[in-house]
This record gives C-alpha cells, structure tokens and sequence, in this order.
C-alpha cells in the first residue's frame, strides 16, 4: 500500500502538466483569508509554507466525480475540494462568509440578494470563471428535473417555488425569491460548476444528448483531465482501492495575508482503505497524518503519541449530525411484497416499541466511551436550534425534545398490544397474522456503528423479535437506502446549524426521505405539517419564531419516528505535530473532514 | 537471574561499564552490538528498525531475527520483518478464533491484533481489567495491559493515574496492571521528566523491577528517537 502511495504521488507530479501555470500575480479580487491576524478567530494561528503531501484515509471508493449528482460522502469528500460556491462557512468559524463570490447585499425587502462575483478568477483549466457558470449550476443542474441532485431540494421555498437566478453583468448575479427565504444563503453556498466542460451534457441545452445524460457525467469513466474547479484541489490520480490523489489547482483563489496562494500542501493523497481499523492503524504507523479517532482508539493511541509525536484532541463538543436507525416503511412495495411487514413498520405503535429499546445511556458508555450524549431530534446538536435537552453540562431548552425512555418491558407491552406475539411458540415474536417476522439490521464496517447495532441487535432479541445485525459494505448500504430496499438500516447524516439544511432527508418528497419515499405521493397530516414547518421556519428573519416552529418540526419527527435517532458522539481528532495549524480541528472543519476547509489552512512544519 | 547477575557485576566491581555512557553521543548501532543491560539494548534495538529495514535483506533479517548476538538485535531484525510484512495489517484481518489460538500460544502480535479487534467493548478501564482477569495467556495479558495503560497514562478521560499511583501500580498490580502501569509511565515521564538519556540508563541500571524496566525502557527509546 504505501509502495502504492508513493506511485500516486509521482504520477502528480506528471500529472501538473495537464493545468494551467496559475496567476502570474495575486488576484485583485482574492479571498484572503486571516491567518494569525489579531481580532479574528484565525489569530492563533500561523502563517504556513507551501510544499508537501497530506495524506489521510477514507472508507470507500468514490462513485464518481459529479458533485451535484453523488448522493454519498465516499464521493462529496472529493468534490467539496474541488468545487467552491458563492459562500461557504468559514473555516474556523462555521459562519456563512463570503467564497466565490466576494460579498452579497439583500434588498430592503428581503426578497433579493444580489451577489458580487471575484473577477479574474479562472478554473483549474485557464478559463475564466463568471455569472454565466453560475447560472448553469443554478439554472440548468440544479434545478433541472432531469439530474438527480440532493441539492434541489434545500433551495425550496416556503411556496413551492424556487429562488429566479438572474445575471446583472458577467461578475453579478441575483436570487429573487417570491417570499422571505431565512436559509437563503445556506442554501446558495451550492458548489459551482464548469458551463464550458459541462453544458453539452444537458439535455436542455444540448438535445443532442439523452435526457439524463448529465447524471451520467463525470463517473470513474471520465479521464482526470476532464476534471475542473475552482476549489483548492484537482483530482490528478484514481487508483481504485488504493488511494485517490487530488493536486494543487493553480487558479485557486484562496490566499493568506502573506500572499502566499493556498492550499499549503502541493498534494492531497486519501488512502482507501478497507475499515476504520486500518485507517487508524495508518496514522499510528505514521502513514497517514489525521485521523478521526473513535472512542476505542484513545486507550491505544494514548500512550503513544508522546513518542510518536502525535496530538489527540478529546473535547465535549457534540458534534454535527444524526445517528440513527430506520425501519424501511416502504420495505417490499415496489416488487409487491412484505406487505404485512410494511404495515407493522408503517405502524408508529411498533415504531415506538423499538425507540423504547434505544439502551443510549449503555451505547454512550460501552461504545462511546463515555464520550457523547443522546440524540432526540434530527437537528444537530451544536445547532441553536437543537431542541433537545440535557446535553453536555445541562439543559439546552428544557422539555422540548420528545423523548423515549429505554424501557424493554413497555416495548414489549407495546409489541403485545399490536398483535406481535411468539405465535408458535418459537421463542420468536411473530407477525399479528402468525407468520414469521424476521428483521436484518445493516450498517457499514464501522465499529461505532457497529457497536450500536450489537446493542440494539440484543435488545430486541431480549424481547423476541427474531434480529439479525449484518455488516455490508457503504457503497451497498447507501444503494439500499435510496432503493429502498433495505430492511431496517442504521447509518448517520451529516448536518448543520440551519434546520432547513435537512430539507433533502425531512420534506415528503425530500430526495433523502428514505424511510417512507411513499410519502410523497401519500404525505399524511404529520407529513404535510413537517413540510409546512420547515417552509414556516425558513420564511422568517425573526429566529424566536424560527425556533418556535422548528421545536415543532422537531418534536414531530421525533414522534414519527421516521429515522429513529440514538446517540451522538462528542469531537475527537488525531493529527500529527508537523501538521500545522490542525491544532484548530473542530466539529465545524477538520483537515481530513468531508467539507475540506481546514485543509487548505493547515502545512507541513517541518518544511 | 542473568539480568540481575549482571547488574551486580556492574555495580559491584564497575567493570562493566554501561557503553551508552561512555560517549555523549549515542551511537545505537555500537549499543545495541555490545550494552549487556537488555532495557537499553532493546531500547536502541527498536530505533534501528528503519535503518535494518534500508540496510538488510529479509533473508539476512529473518536471519538476524534468530541468531542476532543481543537481544536488541534480533528485535530491530523482528520489528523489521513485522513492518515490512504490513505491520499490524495482516493480523487484524485474520479470524478473531484464529489469533485467539495463536495469542494463546504466545504470539505477542496476534495477541495485539485480537484485543484491537475486540477492543470495542474496551471502554473503561474495569472493562479491560476484567478481560485481563480471564485472559488465556500471558501475551493476552500483556496485549490487554497496554490497552489499560492508554486507560491508566496522562490526557486519558477516564482512569487517569498519577506518577505516585503508577509507580506503586507497577511494583505491585497483576502482571496485566503492572503493564498498564508502565505504559503508562513511560506516556507521562516522555510528557514531563526532564531526564536525558544517561539518567534513564543510570534509572534502569538502579532498578530490578521487570515491569518498572519496561517503563523506562520505552522512555529511553523515546529520548534514543531525538
């Protein structure tokens, strides 16, 4: 592997022939972002050199390498390096700042926010990036019915409509929205794409071409040439199973206040590797350079990172997004099957005898070393919206979340009540019509996820329902999630600070609505209340109204129990000393993180 | 007997003199050829395993790895095998039965590879110890105190111990704790004892405790790394 390593490293370095020499001179309109500038969060920090390769270890081989069509980090993890949108959180701060596009004004009322593009800024290729790029990822990609994009459904606003993209001159665009969209510049932070590299892969700009063409666009297919952004990394080298390469894009716009163009590191190198052991045994042999530790890492990696020169991070910070498990209620209603089964799980009575299983307190100490809190609500705990409560050191908003107690034997009375009985005296529970009920529990080779899905695995066999935990691979978990044909799945979602963020996963007809993607065309009354609140909370500037209807939205979904949520862990990182200004890892940005921000801040020390 | 028989000679008559003292720079190839006290050998054995790794075939390694003159020999040869044989890798990719039965047997690194495949339930310290209580062989026993010992050492969020509690853990726990115990010294000495190479060699020199041995041998192949 590391031999491996090494070959993708030098195939970078042939490969920099294939981009342009970058600015001759820093770009005028440059972000420049304030490394060791008092004042700023970014003050602590230092000024890096450029030079060097980071090299950390993911999980999984990308699916592809179209941003707006992956449905699955294995892939976002490189293309969030590799497209840049108008805005973007900050780096340290996880405030919605100014990315691609060098500042914004909203109108008085509210409606319209107009955007100031950087000029001179180019695509990794030489050609210059403007509005019209813009308007193609807006227009033609992400609003096109014909791709199939997450991103879509985050733009919806509180109406049913979508925000008018419009272009002013070639360095302004304009949203317009017919109603107040709170979540407006969240939602704009989409990562541009390339018109001149992708518009003839449209159907409706080019007829020519299927529809659906475009979802077809940019696979494991495509030679790396093809590739261009405008983040700070280029993917330069796919070697399937063993690692992909992303290099230096010289166009990147990125700058520290030195002049010194960002990222730092000249090469990106992710080893794919086959689990998180490995990935763990990577860093502790110094191959790799971070590493998001899990709680049964610490005890080892602890007594060696004096010696080895190693930091690890063990904060109390809960960290974004949800940790949950969802009975699929759609399990068997494409190839008409299952039917009995899909309405027991379509029954919230049975819903809510497994949420009285959750043994949480036991996952937080036996899985998490103690090292996280319960999960009530889809939103992120670090969100001032998180309506939960008793998190870290007290009461977040008392009584808000809606909560259910680990209590097997009510789980029991509950399953008793609905007719799911051992029948034939088995020992198992069967199905109220005396036929067997069975249930497959899948995860990804995780072993926190893991670990989760031991405990709940005995739970429910503790109470006779017949359970089975079986691992499968991500890539195969996440096609079972969206072809909904898995049984019961346990798996996590990444999130955010703005509830209006899960819109994809928690609107009927939310691309991610992977518990019941039935309700979009059967949406009952909770359903269309979730939606009407998630569109209530975005139309609002005033947040103690916002937080008013999303403690609704959360306290519905909690009750529906759709995705059913269970713990979330609290933030721990690895890195090694000579990565420089890693010590700034944080729920909001790590240096091997799916977002890619801290990456660009952080060098090697030793050069 | 023979580690001690030999820190009584040295001490009685001073002729054997500690070769890593005689010199102020540290010359680990010398040390690890001719220094008689297994700690320090073993200790320049251990930083010398890149150097073998670029200066040795794997015929002359596996050689080496048996029939080396010194103890600190033959492990740089073996930790030079390991690593070029994917480390670790290979092992927790095995059927946890499997290195069960060899951990059994004694082989140190399966033992290590079936604790971190098993580790999941490894999250408190009484957890581990309990393994440890049960545990089938001494290379489990050891394997599992290492994990203790990141349970046990500085920075640990559960169970961390202070110098005082891990000197007086690793002169008197069960053979699991007394590793714990120093590994967990060896974290905390590397983090805050101002000692240099010589005092850790005149330490392991004044001490017979094995376990205590271990302790500052890890700290002395730390400040060898330097």
């Amino acid at each position: 592997m590391k031999n491996a390593l090494i070959l993708a490293g030098l195939l970078v370095l042939t490969s920099l022939a294939v981009f342009g020499q970058g600015y001759p001179t820093q770009p005028a309109d440059a972000l420049i972002f304030p490394i060791g500038e008092a004042g700023t969060v970014y003050e602590d920090m230092q000024l890096g050199v450029r030079g060097g390769t980071i090299t950390v270890a993911n999980i999984e081989d990308p699916k592809g390498w179209n941003n707006h069509t992956a449905h699955e980090t294995s892939t976002t993890h490189f293309t969030n390096r590799m497209h840049r949108g108008l805005v973007n959180l900050d780096h340290i701060s996880g405030a919605i700042v100014p990315d691609f596009a060098k500042g914004w004004e909203i109108s008085d009322d509210g409606l319209v926010i107009t955007f100031s593009l950087r000029e001179g800024i180019k695509w990794s290729d030489g050609e210059p990036i403007t509005a019209d790029d813009v308007l193609f990822t807006y227009n033609d990609v992400i609003l096109n019915e014909d791709v199939d994009t997450n991103a879509r459904d985050s733009q919806l606003l509180p109406d049913g409509t979508y925000p008018l993209c419009e272009k002013v001159d070639d360095y302004t665009v304009t949203f317009t929205m017919s109603v107040i969209y709170r979540p407006a510049l969240n939602a704009l932070s989409f990562n541009i794409m390339p018109k001149h590299k992708l518009a003839d892969s449209v159907h409706k700009l080019n007829p020519a071409v299927p529809a659906g063409t475009f979802n077809e666009t940019w696979t494991l297919d495509t030679p790396l040439s093809e590739l261009v952004g405008n983040g700070p990394w280029i993917v330069s080298d796919y070697q399937p199973n063993v690692s992909v390469t992303m290099t230096r894009n010289p166009y990147y716009y990125g700058y520290d206040p030195s002049g010194t163009q960002l990222p730092y590191y000249d090469t990106y190198v992710s080893a794919i590797v086959t689990n998180q052991d490995v990935s763990m045994l990577k860093f502790r042999n110094g191959e790799t350079d971070v590493y998001l530790l899990r709680p049964e890492d610490i005890a080892i990696l602890l007594p060696e990172g004096a010696s080895k020169g190693f930091q690890i991070l063990i904060t109390d910070q809960p960290g974004y997004g949800t940790t949950w498990f969802m009975p699929n209620q759609d399990i068997g209603l494409a190839e008409g099957t299952d039917n009995e089964k899909r309405e027991l799980y379509r029954n919230v009575k049975f819903r809510e005898a497994l949420a009285h299983t959750i043994d949480k307190e036991t996952m937080i100490q036996n899985v998490l070393n103690g090292l996280g809190g319960p999960q009530w609500s889809p939103v992120s705990v670090p969100s001032p919206f998180y309506a939960g409560r008793d998190f870290y050191g007290g009461p977040i908003t008392e009584n808000n979340a809606i909560t259910f107690e680990y209590d097997p034997a009510k789980a029991a009375g509950i399953l008793d009540e609905l007719g799911v009985i051992d029948a034939d005296g088995d020992g198992w529970r069967d199905l109220p019509s005396g036929d067997p009920l069975t249930i497959e529990i899948n995860s990804n080779d995780n072993t926190v996820r893991i670990g989760y899905c031991l405990i709940l695995q005995d739970d429910w066999r503790a109470i006779g329902l017949n359970a089975t935990f079986q691992v499968v691979d991500f890539n195969t978990l996440v096609n079972r999630l969206f072809g909904a044909s898995g049984d019961v799945i346990q798996l996590g979602l990444t999130g955010g600070d703005e509830p209006n963020s899960g819109a994809n996963v928690y609107r009927s007809c939310g691309s991610l609505h992977a518990y019941r993607y039935s309700a979009c065309d059967e949406p009952d009354e909770i359903d269309a209340r979730i939606d009407e609140l998630l569109a209530l909370g975005a139309g609002t500037f005033d947040l103690d109204e916002a937080f008013d209807y999303y403690t609704e939205y959360q306290q519905l979904i909690s009750a529906q129990l759709g995705y059913i949520n269970m713990v979330v862990r609290s933030f721990q990182y690895a890195y090694y000393d000579y990565v420089g200004n890693a010590f700034k890892s944080s729920p909001i940005s790590t240096p091997g993180g799916n977002n890619g921000l801290l990456m660009e801040l952080c060098f090697d020390n030793r050069l | 007997m023979k580690r001690n028989g030999l820190r009584a000679l040295g001490l009685a008559s001073c002729v054997v003199a500690l070769f890593s003292l005689l010199s102020v720079a540290v010359d680990l190839n010398t040390i690890v050829a001719n220094e008689l006290i297994d700690e320090i050998n073993l200790a320049a054995g251990l930083n010398l395993v890149d150097e073998y790794i670029a200066n040795y075939t794997v015929e002359e390694l596996e050689d080496l790895a048996v029939k080396g003159l010194t103890p600190g020999i033959k492990l740089a040869a073996d930790r030079a095998l390991f690593k070029l044989n994917g480390g670790l890798e290979p092992f927790i990719a095995m059927e946890d039965e499997d290195l069960l039965a060899k951990a059994i047997d004694g082989d140190m690194d399966a033992a290590e590879a079936y604790v971190f495949n098993t580790r999941v339930g490894l999250t408190k310290p009484q957890a581990v110890l309990d393994a440890i209580a049960t545990a089938e062989s001494v290379a489990l026993e050891y394997a599992y105190g290492k994990v203790l010992g990141g349970f046990y050492g500085p920075g640990s969020p559960v169970g961390e111990k202070t110098e005082a509690e891990l000197l007086e853990l690793v002169a008197s726990g069960s053979y699991g704790e007394r590793i714990a115990a120093a590994t967990a010294l060896t974290t905390y000495w590397i983090l805050n004892s101002d000692l240099d190479h010589v005092d850790v060699e005149r330490e392991i020199l004044a001490h017979t405790q094995t376990e205590l041995g271990l302790a500052y041998q890890g700290f002395l192949t730390y400040l060898y790394s330097l």
